[in-house]
């Protein structure tokens, strides 16, 4: 076992992202190996994993702020994992499909490294003050993404995107400061942790419900906006449409990510101590954004646009499955992050190799692609046919288990997401490919060719994985099920668990 | 007589006597301007030095028949402005080497020693010599380029200043008037209820003249036009040491010889502090000069830094019924704690971004007609000058609140203990305008990496880039290795709290 993994993995992109800042054009190169060290460390801890294990895995923990009770602590259980995972797939995959980037490639390159150590601070972070640093700095490079790589409206988009989600992010650290400052450990000192504070939340004489109230819908809020989920998604389509393709990839398939994380990690712990309002409350939003997030993807005209609202729509499957506080529905909104995190990627690239070989997203002058570029075509129609939930694909086992597991708690709710939205999602995603890519070719497109084979290939690799986990998802639901199993008990702590 | 005794107080000494010999030799010699920076700049290494033996001093040290005393407080303030001080005196060398140089340094110089007396003052009357001796200084400097909107800014800056003044002139001779004292012991240890509407007279004036110094709204008017109009290195002067000049004078005075009248004082800054910063902020927003800019940010900022006096008006003598680190910490002392890492923050901070200005307005060739400062001399600043631009992202960030930064902790402490003591509705409202002060700060810095370039390629001068890397280090270093920061202000804290 490798020590100390987890902070490796962070510190590796970190250094990384500094090297190939300064490396010139060489910084791909760099960029490359810097995100597959962090990957084989994580395929390394996949084997190493233990599956059935309840308890935090790979913890390391240092004192950093004693006087705040501030302490440096990582660790993953299923929860995180398959997230740090996810991280570092997309990472390569994202810096092999930008390739060919020209413009500025040395910043480039290293704000996507910058990127993944926010991300997997955020998914391993187990102290409110660290989780709290993590999630602000993954503003950052995604900020420059969009703002310097972006399209005609890149600056507003940046800025409205960095406040709206700053705002939702104070919110977040004022119910922090709330637990923080209404919990004492046994000896009166302060903490931050969060495995602990997530614990006293259940105690009904420290954290009485009017108060624990309070602080759930700050956190709430906090997670929400970052999803995104209805009404709080309106910086998504923005920072969408305006960001490169990199930038809008990794946003959908991981920053969107941060969001579920934070509603397993931090939400479902408290939930069942709170007023029993929110269950309702968070089961509508997430209808809406199912519901919502489907029709408005229908009603695009972008390719991107309705990509963009795609992620609200399935995102909203997570937030479903969470709150419907099944064993299955928890483990399928689980499923769903990654599942949507892989297939997202797919469907960003496609919408970006469009852009940059036709010159053009919007889905009514497209038309008969397919016959120019064959190799692309069919690597957009699989990740179509797995986010529309193709039997066989990860995405279909995902919305599945959620649909399922839901079912039994929150029958109505369920109900109307399958009545309303998986027709149309189907109608939109096939809508789209039949008039981008198929019919007759239009006669300015007769020059266009498949993209470069970097492109490709990172399509591919994708589609491979969504197939994988869509036959054998227990490689990774496993892990899930257990964490499941665990959301549904009460909290252990990192010392009761023995880890420190 | 044994000079050993005031050992403490050398660094004062050692400034005073330079910059006496600064315009002696300067006077003398011709072209040693060069030189005179480096001499000043290597005083106030002495000095830092010296500061620093006694920075954390448990017991303080008490001189001139209980008028000035040296202990962890004045020690924090001290250092920060000998910080300040360094690092202006660094940036001037690239700028201020010609005739008259010799003369700038030595009011720098007298600024620092006043400030420095007035961090370590019990009494009235050698706190108004202090703060007299840093403001006239200041006054001087601020039209030191005597270009016509120097002449503006320090004639603006230097009314007010003299109002300002006269009102804390004033206030102290009631308080002087009721008790008969100018100690804050002996004022703190009168009854001042006693004396009925005349203690309200005097706490007002008090007010009043303190808060000019620290720009609070409605007493903010002079600092946009004065930051803008003086010359930028002066202006980094003002906003980072001699702002924190009037809170280190107002933390003593409200917070030792004026506690008795909390509930009073408190009630005024709750409402400074909520006022200051939302319109700090909002005004920060429609400016188009990048100096006006950081002006309204630093008075939001003393905004924030007010919420120390609000946390300490509603907490004071509240039991300590917590423990960090099985370390007992009332929640005033968090506050002034939280205020004094975002006074330190801030300093550094403001410090950079003025020089950052400087620098950019030093690359506006001198014939133009256009405002050196003015926003869209900032585009593509990250291709022009990469260095400056990249201290300035930080620095805005810093500014912003975002981790993890030096203002990043100060926030975070401050506006913890407004939640710890109760203060949820000014929290809320501190955190709101922290992310509107994102709109502001986002813009600068969009300006400088998001657009095009507005030129060629320059050279950054060597003393800009020295201060501005040193404060980048700073301001970072404190972000992520936070905790002897945190004890060293909760220990500063501690001397104004009743043990």
């Amino acid at each position: 076992m490798i020590a100390n993994a987890i902070s490796l993995m962070i510190i590796v992109p970190l250094i990384g992202a500094l090297v190939s800042f300064f490396a010139g054009s060489k910084a791909k190169f760099v960029a490359l190996l810097a995100s597959l060290i962090p990957l084989v460390l994580s395929l390394q801890m996949y084997m190493e994993f233990d599956k059935t294990s309840k308890i935090m895995q790979f913890v390391e923990s240092y004192n950093w702020v004693p006087t705040l009770g501030v302490k440096y602590t990582v660790g993953v259980d299923g929860i995180g994992f398959p997230l740090l995972f996810l991280s570092t797939i997309v990472t390569v995959l994202v810096i092999i499909y930008s390739w060919g980037e020209t413009k500025k490639p040395n910043q480039y390159f290293a704000l996507l490294l910058l990127n993944e150590v926010g991300v997997l601070g955020v998914f391993t972070a187990l102290d409110f003050f660290l989780f709290y640093i993590f999630w602000e700095i993954v503003l950052i490079p995604m900020f420059f993404l969009i703002g310097s790589w972006g399209g005609p409206r890149k600056d507003y988009a940046a800025i409205k995107f960095f406040i709206y989600t700053h705002v939702a992010s104070l919110v977040m650290l004022l119910a922090i400061f709330a637990l923080y400052f209404t919990y004492q450990l046994p000896d009166g000192s302060r903490t931050f942790d969060m495995l602990t504070l997530l614990q006293a939340t259940s105690d009904k004489t420290i954290f009485p419900t009017s108060l624990l109230n309070i602080i759930f819908a700050g956190l709430l809020l906090g997670f929400l906006v970052k999803m995104p989920a209805f009404p709080f998604h309106t910086w998504l389509p923005d920072a969408h449409v305006e960001a490169p393709t990199a930038g809008s990839v990794v946003l959908a398939a991981l920053l969107l990510k941060m969001g579920g994380y934070g509603l397993f990690r931090v939400i479902m712990p408290m939930l069942p101590n709170v007023d029993k309002a929110f269950v309702t409350i968070i089961a509508i939003i997430a209808v809406l954004s199912i519901v919502y997030g489907a029709f408005m993807a229908l009603a695009q005209k972008d390719i991107k646009k309705l990509v963009a609202y795609s992620s609200v729509s399935h995102m909203g499957f997570v937030t479903l499955g969470a709150v419907a506080f099944t064993w299955m529905s928890i483990q399928g909104a689980m499923f769903q992050q990654f599942s949507h995190g892989i297939i997202t990627c797919v469907l960003f690239m496609s919408a970006g190799t469009i852009q940059h070989v036709v010159g053009t997203r919007v889905i009514a002058d497209l038309g008969g692609l397919a016959d120019r570029m064959p190799k692309f075509a069919v690597l957009m129609m699989a990740g179509f046919m797995a986010s529309l939930g193709l039997p066989g694909m990860s995405g279909f086992v995902a919305e599945f288990m959620v649909l399922t597991g839901s079912y039994p708690t929150l029958p109505t709710y369920t109900i109307i997401v399958v009545f309303l939205s998986v027709a149309t999602t189907a109608a939109y995603h096939l809508w789209a490919m039949q008039k981008a890519m198929f019919g007759p070719i239009l006669k300015k497109y007769m020059n266009v060719h498949d993209p470069h084979s970097y492109e490709l290939f990172s399509m591919a690799m994708i589609i491979v994985l969504t197939l994988i986990f869509g036959i054998q998802p227990g490689l990774i639901t496993d892990m899930m099920g257990t964490a499941a199993t665990q959301l549904m008990e009460p909290v252990v702590t990192l010392t009761q668990m023995g880890v420190i | 007589m044994d000079f050993s005794h005031y050992a403490p107080l050398w660094g004062e000494a050692l400034l005073t006597a330079l910059a006496v010999l600064v315009v002696l030799l300067g006077s003398l010699m011709k072209d040693s301007g060069k030189l005179m920076g480096y001499l000043s700049a290597a005083g106030i290494v002495a000095a830092l030095a010296i500061v620093a033996n006694t920075l954390t001093i448990s017991k303080p040290a008490i001189f001139f028949f209980d008028t000035v005393s040296v202990d962890a407080l004045s020690q924090f303030f001290k250092a920060v402005f000998l910080i300040v001080s360094l690092l202006v005196v660094i940036a001037s060398l690239s700028k201020y080497t010609g005739k008259g140089a010799d003369v700038y340094y030595a009011l720098l110089l007298f600024a620092t020693v006043g400030m420095m007396v007035v961090a370590s003052s019990v009494d009235l009357v050698t706190l108004f010599v202090g703060f007299e001796l840093a403001s006239l200084s200041t006054y001087a400097l601020a039209a030191f380029d005597k270009s016509k909107k120097n002449l503006e800014a320090a004639m603006k800056y230097f009314i007010f200043g003299s109002v300002s003044s006269a009102f804390m002139l004033f206030g102290f001779s009631l308080l002087y008037g009721m008790t008969g004292s100018t100690k804050l012991a002996d004022i703190a240890a009168a009854s001042l209820g006693n004396f009925g509407p005349a203690t309200l007279v005097a706490l007002l004036f008090v007010i009043a003249g303190f808060a000019f110094k620290m720009a609070l709204v409605p007493f903010h008017m002079w600092a946009p036009d004065t930051y803008e109009g003086a010359p930028a290195l002066v202006s980094a002067m003002l906003a980072a040491g001699s702002k924190k000049m009037g809170f280190a004078a107002a933390f003593r005075v409200l917070l030792i010889g004026l506690i008795a009248l909390r509930m009073e004082w408190y009630l005024a800054f709750a409402i400074l502090a909520a006022v200051t910063m939302t319109l700090g902020n909002l005004a920060a927003c429609w400016q188009d000069n990048v100096r006006r800019i950081l002006a309204y940010s630093s008075i939001a900022q003393a905004g924030y830094i007010a919420i120390g006096f609000v946390v300490v008006g509603a907490a004071y003598g509240a039991a300590p019924v917590t423990a960090f680190n099985g370390l007992a910490v009332p929640a005033a002392q968090l506050g002034i704690a939280g205020a004094l890492l975002l006074i330190l923050g801030h300093a550094l901070m403001k410090t950079g971004a003025f020089i950052g200005t400087a620098q950019v307005a030093s690359m506006v060739s001198a014939s133009s007609e256009k405002d050196p400062d003015d926003i869209s001399n900032y585009a593509g600043l990250a291709q022009r000058a990469p260095i400056t631009a990249f201290c300035m992202l930080i620095f805005m960030f810093a500014l912003a609140g975002i981790p993890p930064t030096a203002g990043y902790i100060g926030k975070f402490v401050l506006f913890s203990s407004a939640i710890y003591s109760g203060l949820l509705w000014l929290a809320v409202i501190a955190i709101l305008n922290s992310a509107l002060s994102l709109v502001y700060y986002l813009r600068i810095i969009s300006y400088m990496y998001l657009k095009e370039p507005a030129g060629p390629k320059v050279s950054e001068p060597k003393g800009y880039v020295v201060a501005l890397v040193l404060t980048l280090i700073a301001v970072v270093w404190i972000g992520v290795f936070p905790q002897s920061f945190v004890d060293w202000a909760l220990q500063a804290a501690a001397v104004l709290l009743p043990q």
